[in-house]
């Protein structure tokens, strides 16, 4: 494998969950022990109603796409060979929204709205990166 | 009535030299932009007795920063800080400093902000959160939050490029007419349109400009005022409001706290929409300056696309912006020069991009990623 120049996540006690998760094939994000709330960015307390409880859950990888831009001026040189990219903001069916990309097809072919599931891309041995591909039902 | 409507003044603006300043820095063009409100209010500079500054994107104190611009300009305050809010610093600091003047803390409060970011090198590489997280998936630079409300506003009202395009055609305008502005070659609607994509939907030329530069805007109480030497401009009313959950709020898009400030400065001045004469409305994006309109009234929520069209906001139209071209033509330095222009257009000497009979202005901010917002009501006193 050539070696993957691109942003990788600083893996840290706080975030292993999500992490470990994607390697394993499984989106899962922390839920609140205390209200329930599924939260999004990763934090160690509840942005709700504060409590430190949590239990890392997996969810059903299935959302849609909330907003949708297309980068075409290169900010990092990393992404040379990649512009133009999309990036989706993806909302998913459990509540959280999350940043991604669309996998598997032309940038001009998603739009707000279409309906997608997550995918797992293992970029380094460490880390695998959800993104989504668009899905039909 | 609020206790605060039309009891502070702006007395003296200034800016320095905007565009590509090759040597400046940060510091620099702060000083330059203070000996120019200075001598415009016609104060001495040991009546300045509060200085708050803007560290700016390359100013190497951070908050620190109004340290190095007293020592650098011999000021001893009795009232001092720096804050960072991005493009809504400006607006805060004005409002710091209406507070202070008004509970005594100072008598003349200096707001200052340089930047060097055309020549001093400016990194647009990071994300655009906390960490490096989304750059993960190559999510970054300040167009990409501005391009995601403006897809997402397309996509629910039907907004369209072209109408993006009506903003910065007026922006550029308006600054053919400021021989201060850095931008001033007339644009048209194909200009936009033919301009390359930044971050689609956002094209070339929905992007503010990168500028170095320094402003100042030096304020005091409405009543020490009526000594001074420029005509009287009042700060009617103030509001501020704030979301910070990016992701975790649905409408974070949508940047729902502007109209929160937009309607306490309303409150405060005792205004509403059909009393603004003359706005000068945040624009690092077109897109941003479409969710003004709907925020402070002047349209319902989706319908601001069509508002735009037409000429309404061009100088000659019902509701002129950013007379002196806004940070998309006349120079980014971020919403400052939103203020000067206000406080301009209150004194009327603004020329031929003078809103005749303009008595009420109003003047946003908005910065961060989405997160920063504030409005200020200025009257002609």
């Amino acid at each position: 494998m050539a070696e993957y120049k691109k942003p990788l996540p600083n893996i840290t006690d706080e975030n292993r969950g999500f992490w470990e998760g994607c390697k394993q094939g499984r989106l899962q994000l922390q839920k609140c022990g205390a209200c329930g709330h599924i939260r999004y960015p990763i934090s160690h307390v509840c942005p709700e109603c504060l409590s430190y409880e949590f239990a890392w859950t997996p969810l059903s990888g299935r959302g849609e796409v909330f907003s949708y831009v297309v980068f075409h001026q290169l900010y990092n040189k990393a992404f040379a060979e990649d512009v133009p990219y999309n990036v989706a903001l993806v909302q998913l069916e459990e509540g959280p929204r999350l940043y991604s990309n669309i996998v598997g097809v032309d940038n001009d072919a998603v739009k707000i709205g279409d309906k997608v599931e997550v995918v797992f891309d293992p970029v380094t041995s460490d880390v695998t990166i959800p993104k989504f591909q668009l899905r039909q039902t | 009535m609020h206790p605060l409507r039309d009891k502070t003044a702006i007395v003296g603006v200034g800016a320095s030299p905007q565009g590509k300043i090759p040597g400046s820095t940060a510091l620099s063009l702060a000083v330059e932009a203070f000996k120019r409100a200075l001598d415009d209010s016609g104060l001495k500079k040991n009546q300045i007795d509060g200085l708050l500054t803007f560290p700016g994107t390359t100013a190497p104190e951070e908050g620190y920063n109004f340290l190095r611009v007293g020592e650098t300009l011999g000021i001893d305050p009795r009232y001092a800080g720096s804050m960072k809010l991005g493009g809504a610093t400006a607006g805060a600091l004005l409002h710091q400093a209406a507070l202070a003047v008004n509970a005594g803390m100072a008598n003349y409060v200096a707001c200052i902000f340089g930047d060097s970011a055309a020549t001093g090198g400016v990194r647009f590489d990071r994300a655009s959160g906390w960490g490096d997280s989304l750059a993960i998936w190559g999510f970054m630079a300040a167009c990409a939050n501005s391009a995601i409300s403006a897809a997402r506003h397309m996509a629910l009202y039907g907004t369209t490029s072209r109408q993006l395009g009506e903003i910065a055609v007026a922006c550029r305008k308006h600054a053919s007419m400021n021989p201060n502005a850095v931008m001033r070659k007339p644009i048209t609607l194909e200009d936009h349109q033919e301009s390359r994509w930044i971050v689609k939907p956002l094209h070339l030329l929905d992007c503010c400009l990168i500028s170095d530069g320094g402003v100042c805007v030096i304020v005091t109480t409405a009543e020490r005022a009526r000594d001074l030497k420029q005509p009287l401009v009042l700060i009617s009313g103030m509001g501020q409001a704030y979301t910070t959950r990016n992701m975790e709020r649905e409408d974070w898009w949508y940047v729902p706290h502007q109209k929160l400030a937009v309607n306490d400065a309303y409150q405060m001045a005792g205004v509403g929409p059909k009393d603004i004469d003359v706005c000068q409305l945040y624009d690092n994006f077109t897109s941003s300056v479409l969710l003004w309109f709907e925020h402070a009234g002047f349209c319902k929520v989706g319908e601001s696309g069509p508002f735009v069209e037409g000429g309404r906001i061009q100088l000659g139209g019902e509701l002129p912006i950013n007379t002196a071209g806004g940070n998309l033509s006349e120079s980014y330095m971020e919403g400052w020069l939103h203020i000067v222009e206000g406080a301009r257009q209150m004194r009327s000497e603004c020329g031929e991009r003078q809103v005749k009979g303009a008595e009420v202005c109003l003047v946003t901010g908005r910065g961060a990623a989405l997160n920063t917002s504030n409005a200020t009501i200025l009257r002609k006193g």
